[in-house]
């Protein structure tokens, strides 16, 4: 298991769980980013990640990122 | 935190300066004058506004920009079956957990007894998305109609939706429809009257998710609710969910309530699913909810592959890493230069001077299209001069005509093509969905200074005019953030604010090069000085070290409407209008007084006038920006004019100076280049308007905040001034 952060664009995981303050994680998980949802990274290399869930795409802070934990699909 | 956080609902717009875009203008109460209430709720971005402009045909801010709408705004009724049909538009919500402000006013108004239906939209070209929107609303209130937005999109993005299979999984009436297209707006209509006089069959029930191994624990909590006759205001199975998915507001309404027993047991309910399932009860709630969604999606989309061609090229050439946001930010830069150039004639005229075409240049320059405006009014005030002698009219009211108001209103009225020219590239930057990818490539260096690229978005609306641009502030997702952009917006340069630049350096600077470097630079510092605003704000006022954390949705990038953008350029023209019509015509009138008369009754000359008197005494502080000597009193008396509204400054150099067109009034006040320049740094800074003053103090509720602001933004301008009237007189210029 790692952060999404780490992952690599066009890689595809799934949601294993989120750390932060409760009124984000409340935010994230109504965007389609909750436990056990499957997001595929789009963009990751400096800036914010951008990641495409449900089929929308949603760029997320590096920070934020780092407190997501994530595990690969096989 | 969550005592600041109550967002003002009153309040509303501000008529004394710009247009208040998707703003709240009245408050959640009587039903007044409508037949039939329909509340139009979605997710950020669906269309919820623009569906409101065409029905209501009034004009709430349409932006592709998730977020764009922050209050609840009501339109006009809509007449239709001899009904009168009332819209609310809600702020874009991606639930109703209450974790936001906006999430918690539109869950209120949703649960009040207000609304006869509730309209919720899913863009059906993100259908599996937004669908989870109108399941929750479902849950709490049947009283629901679905609309399917920008239905002309579908098919392009190779999505089918079956829509009669939709209305059975969620058993209500869903409508496709397209606002911009006019598709399907009749049978929406119809569909709302039938439903509201009960000739159409809505849900009776809320909808039931089912939440698999939870429901044992669901009932338990909602039979616990039943029984101690807590939270009547609520359905209880929806209480007990929302209590186990853990909702602040419930919470404390049952402490209000005096059940803190019953919180301590839903606690205990809480604790046993955690050991059972090793999860949290919140996870296992909203990952059931969008299986529910998934389940349905997979019956009823159809997906296949399509080429979107251009857009589709677009967006990933922004989304590459470097290539991306300098992209972005010359697209946002050109469409600004091709304001200007089309204002006044530029780079045409360059081109014709380097060909040694002088007049030619001239020619162009004249004939732009300030250049006729300001003729046109030129020979409007001597015509009717003339014309108002000979009929005898007194010289005083013929004086304060001609020599006030026609040539005060008439120099801020000269800028009106630019500023529509502005707006439009804007608004079709906006409705393009370039926005979020520009908040994307900003958001690294934003985060140096505490803020997140979303704070690019209000100020962006702040180049347009500052009070939307302070409005827009609630858009940040985090208090802080909030409060940051709310007193660091009013440094971003305005339409207001350009106007007075570009009339001084166009009657001081011959090269057009030079016209356009300074004013880049001095767009800059004010974008420099708005972070380090920022900046100080998180640092001092806050204490807080960590940047905020951006999230934010990026919507595909779509061809800008022609009609989206003209609402905006529209609504936005209006309000510099009516702004020239009201107050830079009393602030004529109010100048030509204190110009005309004195403590003695009319003034020989301006020096012994009113005018000249109160600029005397502001003409002392003026040596630390190095205006000194004859001009400083006149050099006061603009400024104040100035701190009214921005074009003042203007309007009073041409009272001041008695001069038939701007660019001779601004050139008799004799100012040397190091002057000029410090003069527009201090004049960009000093203050925003009286009506930008007036929003940040009713965003902050803090007389004594938003007095601090002041004095902190003329510190900040006196010193950029005087530095820069230094750095210029070094440089020799
Ligand atoms: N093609 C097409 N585009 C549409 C339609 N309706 C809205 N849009 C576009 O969708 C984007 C968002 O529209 P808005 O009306 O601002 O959305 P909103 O739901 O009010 O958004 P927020 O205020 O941010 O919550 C804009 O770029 C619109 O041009 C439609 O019927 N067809
Ligand atoms: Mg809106």
């Amino acid at each position: 298991m790692y952060t999404l952060d780490l992952v690599p664009p066009g890689g595809r995981v799934r949601i294993v769980d989120l750390r932060g303050g409760r009124e984000l994680v409340s935010r994230l998980m109504q965007m389609g980013l909750h436990p056990g949802a499957i997001v595929e990274v789009v963009e990751n290399s400096k800036g914010p990640v951008l990641v495409r869930v449900r089929g929308v795409v949603i760029a997320l802070g590096r920070g934020l990122a780092r407190k997501i934990v994530v595990m690969p699909l096989r | 935190m969550s005592s600041t956080k109550a967002r003002s609902a009153k309040g509303g717009c501000n008529v004394l300066g710009c247009p208040c875009t998707g703003i709240l203008t009245r408050t959640l109460d009587a039903k007044g004058g409508c037949d039939i209430l329909v509340a139009v709720a979605g997710n950020p971005n669906v269309g919820k506004s623009t569906l409101f402009n065409v029905l209501t045909g009034e004009i709430a801010h349409v932006a592709n920009w998730p977020g764009t709408t922050v209050m609840i705004k009501r339109g006009q009724p809509v007449e239709h079956q001899g009904r009168r049909i009332c819209f609310a538009d809600l702020p874009g919500i991606y639930g109703i957990s209450a974790s936001s402000p906006e999430e918690l006013a539109a869950r209120e108004y949703i649960i009040s007894d207000e609304p006869d239906l509730i309209l919720v939209l899913v863009d059906s070209t993100a259908p599996e998305r937004t669908m989870y929107l109108p399941v929750q609303i479902l849950e709490l209130n049947p009283k629901v109609i679905v609309a399917l937005t920008k239905i002309d999109l579908t098919h392009s993005y190779g999505i089918h939706i079956h829509v009669d299979k939709l209305e059975k999984h969620l058993g209500v009436p869903i409508i496709p429809v397209s606002a911009l297209k006019g598709i399907g707006m009749r049978e929406l209509l119809n569909t709302i009257v039938d439903a509201a006089e009960g000739r159409l069959k809505l849900r009776k029930t809320p909808l039931r998710v089912d939440y698999g191994s939870l429901e044992p624990y669901i009932s338990e909590v909602a039979n616990m609710l039943l029984k101690a006759g807590a939270l009547r205001r609520y359905p209880a199975r929806w209480a007990a969910v929302r209590l186990l998915e853990g909702d602040p507001k419930l919470e404390e309404e049952l402490r209000a309530e005096g059940k803190d027993d019953l919180l301590e047991r839903v606690g205990v309910v809480k604790e046993s699913v955690r050991r059972f399932t090793g999860r949290e009860a919140s996870e296992l709630l909203i990952t059931a909810r969008f299986e529910f969604v998934d389940t349905i999606a997979r019956d009823v989309i159809v997906r296949v592959e399509r080429d979107r061609g251009f857009s589709r090229m677009l967006e990933n050439l922004l989304q590459r890493p470097i290539i991306g946001p300098i992209t972005s930010i010359l697209m946002l830069f050109s469409a600004f230069l091709l304001a200007f150039a089309i204002n006044i004639g530029f780079p045409l005229n360059l081109l014709f001077r380097m060909m040694g075409l002088e007049w030619v240049a001239d020619l162009v320059e004249t004939y732009s299209l300030s250049g006729i405006l300001s003729m046109a009014f030129d020979w409007a005030g001597t015509v009717i001069g003339d014309w108002l002698t000979k009929y005898g009219v007194a010289d005083w009211l013929v004086s304060l005509l001609v020599d006030g108001v026609i040539p005060g209103v008439g120099s801020v009225l000269t800028f009106l093509p630019l500023i529509m020219l502005s707006f439009a590239f804007l608004s079709a930057l906006e409705d393009s969905g370039i926005g979020p990818r520009i908040a994307v490539a900003f958001n690294t260096l934003f985060s140096r200074f505490g803020l997140t690229g979303r704070a690019i978005y209000p100020y962006l609306i702040s180049l347009g005019c500052n009070v939307p641009g302070v409005m827009a502030s609630r858009s940040a997702i985090e208090e802080e953030e909030r409060v940051e952009i709310i007193y660091s917006t009013q440094f971003i340069p305005c339409q207001a604010r350009l106007v007075v630049l570009l009339a001084f350096t166009a009657s001081y600077f011959r090269s057009p090069l030079a016209q356009t470097t300074l004013i880049i630079v001095i767009y800059m510092l004010g974008f420099a000085i708005a972070l380090f605003t920022a900046f100080l704000v998180r640092k001092v006022l806050f204490k807080l070290s960590e940047p905020p954390e951006l999230v934010l949705e990026i919507p595909p990038i779509h061809r800008p409407s022609g009609k989206v953008i003209w609402w905006t350029t529209w609504d936005f023209s209006k309000h510099f209008l009516r702004k020239a019509g009201t107050i830079i015509f009393a602030l004529s009138i109010a100048t030509w007084y204190l110009l005309s008369y004195g403590p003695l009754g009319p003034a020989e000359t301006p020096e012994t006038s009113w005018g000249g008197i109160i600029g005397r005494a502001i003409a002392p502080a003026l040596i630390l920006i190095g205006v000194t000597g004859e001009k400083a009193w006149k050099i006061g008396f603009l400024l104040l004019n100035g701190f009214i509204a921005k074009e003042g400054l203007v309007e009073a150099a041409v009272l001041v100076e008695g001069a038939s067109s701007l660019p001779e009034a601004l050139r008799g006040l004799g100012l040397t280049v190091p002057q000029v320049i410090s003069l527009l740094v201090f004049s960009t800074l000093y203050v925003p308007c009286l009506a930008t003053l007036s929003v940040i103090y009713q965003e902050t509720r803090r007389l004594k905040h938003t007095f601090i602001a002041v004095l902190y933004a003329l510190l900040i301008a006196t010193a950029a001034g005087g530095v820069s009237y230094l750095i210029s007189t070094a440089l020799g210029l």
